[in-house]
């Protein structure tokens, strides 16, 4: 639940980056680091193996600056997207206030991210969370390699995206469909804090 | 420098308090997610977000090996260095559950910090209030200022 502090006037929110093994959701932190301002964000902290693979999670704190007059926070995770991992990856997902889902484009990794969107529904469940009351949307990561490896959009949408969540077209190693994906998380865990959510009006 | 941070401040008093008698360098309060509610003492000791969100994780993980080996809560972690230790315990509140991290130096003992930490619990049970029911807290035209926000950090 996103931590709001009256006194400071600050707003804390928690955002997982969820998906299979090598799908690219380090590459994600890892670009956002590399593109926001020094005095914008935290140190980037990552827990993995000595072979680079996510163990625990990565760790992205950033400041997005002032809305509303509340200084605004978004502490990026990701999990560790391998199979085996799934006890620390539920642990992760303690407290989030959204989701990015990145899936691997490639056809031959279709069963695999269909196999960890099921696993991150069983994993929020666990929590005592209905996941359609959770913000998430969809990032379709690797769209750079060639046609012939790959699905389309279109075609990932009718495979994953059966509750017409927003869906971004992405290459996360070099940066196209990151901040996109960014931008609609943060609105869609932002609205719930605003005047406009739903049974506030 | 000494700084004092509180997103909620009925800990506060009870924090002060905790940190003057068990000489701690610095001592976090924070959300089992990792989010932190209120910090006080030496933030140079170490980088207030990543400990928040590693001590949360160490939390997470140890509580759930007890939860496979049938056991409730392995309760306190504690780690001793060379220069620092570190003291990581749960404790239950009107408010929910929150984790204390407790950073401390060779100027007090794990004894004293324990002792103190069990007075400190007392004392945020007795000064949290029930959860409250809040209402919106961001306008309903945010997303202007938000799209504005992210242009800036992505400098777009």
């Amino acid at each position: 639940m996103s931590l709001v502090n009256f006194t400071t006037r600050e707003i804390t929110c928690k955002i997982v980056y969820y998906g299979p093994g090598r799908s690219g959701k380090t590459s994600n932190l890892q670009y956002v680091y590399g593109q926001v301002p020094d005095d914008r964000r935290g140190r980037m902290v990552s827990l993995a193996t000595q072979t680079d693979r996510t163990l625990f999670f990565d760790f992205l704190p950033l400041d997005l600056g002032s809305i509303s007059g509340f200084t605004t926070k978004f502490q990026l995770y990701t999990v560790p997207g391998q199979v085996y991992y799934n006890a620390t990856r539920k642990l992760v997902l303690q407290g989030a206030d959204g989701v990015v889902f990145v899936a691997d484009s490639q056809m031959r990794q279709l069963d695999e991210n269909i196999e960890s969107l099921q696993n991150l529904h069983v994993n929020v469940l666990e929590h005592g969370i209905d996941i359609r009351t959770l913000p998430m949307v969809l990032q379709y990561n690797k769209q750079d390699l060639p046609r012939e490896l790959i699905l389309a959009p279109e075609e990932l949408d009718e495979a994953l995206n059966f509750r017409a969540l927003q869906a971004f077209p992405a290459d996360a190693l070099h940066g196209p469909g990151v901040f996109e994906t960014l931008k609609a998380i943060s609105a869609e865990v932002l609205r719930r804090l605003s005047a406009a959510a739903p049974g506030r009006r | 420098m000494s700084t004092t941070t509180v997103v909620e401040s009925w800990t506060e008093g009870p924090l002060v308090r905790f940190v003057a008698q068990a000489s701690a360098r610095l001592v976090v309060v924070m959300t089992p997610a990792g989010q932190v509610l209120a910090q006080h003492g030496f933030t140079r000791a170490v980088d207030l977000m990543s400990a928040s969100a590693l001590g949360a994780a160490i939390m997470a993980s140890s509580g759930e090996i007890a939860k496979q080996m049938g056991e409730p809560s392995f309760g306190t972690l504690y780690h001793a260095g060379k220069k620092h230790g570190i003291h990581l315990a749960p404790c239950e509140t009107p408010r929910g559950r929150l984790i204390v991290l407790t950073v401390f130096g060779k100027e007090t003992s794990i004894g004293l910090v324990q002792v103190f930490f069990d007075e400190f619990v007392a004392a945020l049970k007795q000064a949290a209030p029930a959860r409250q029911q809040t209402g919106p807290v961001l306008a309903a035209d945010f997303e202007r200022e938000l799209n504005n926000s992210l242009a800036s950090l992505f400098r777009r």
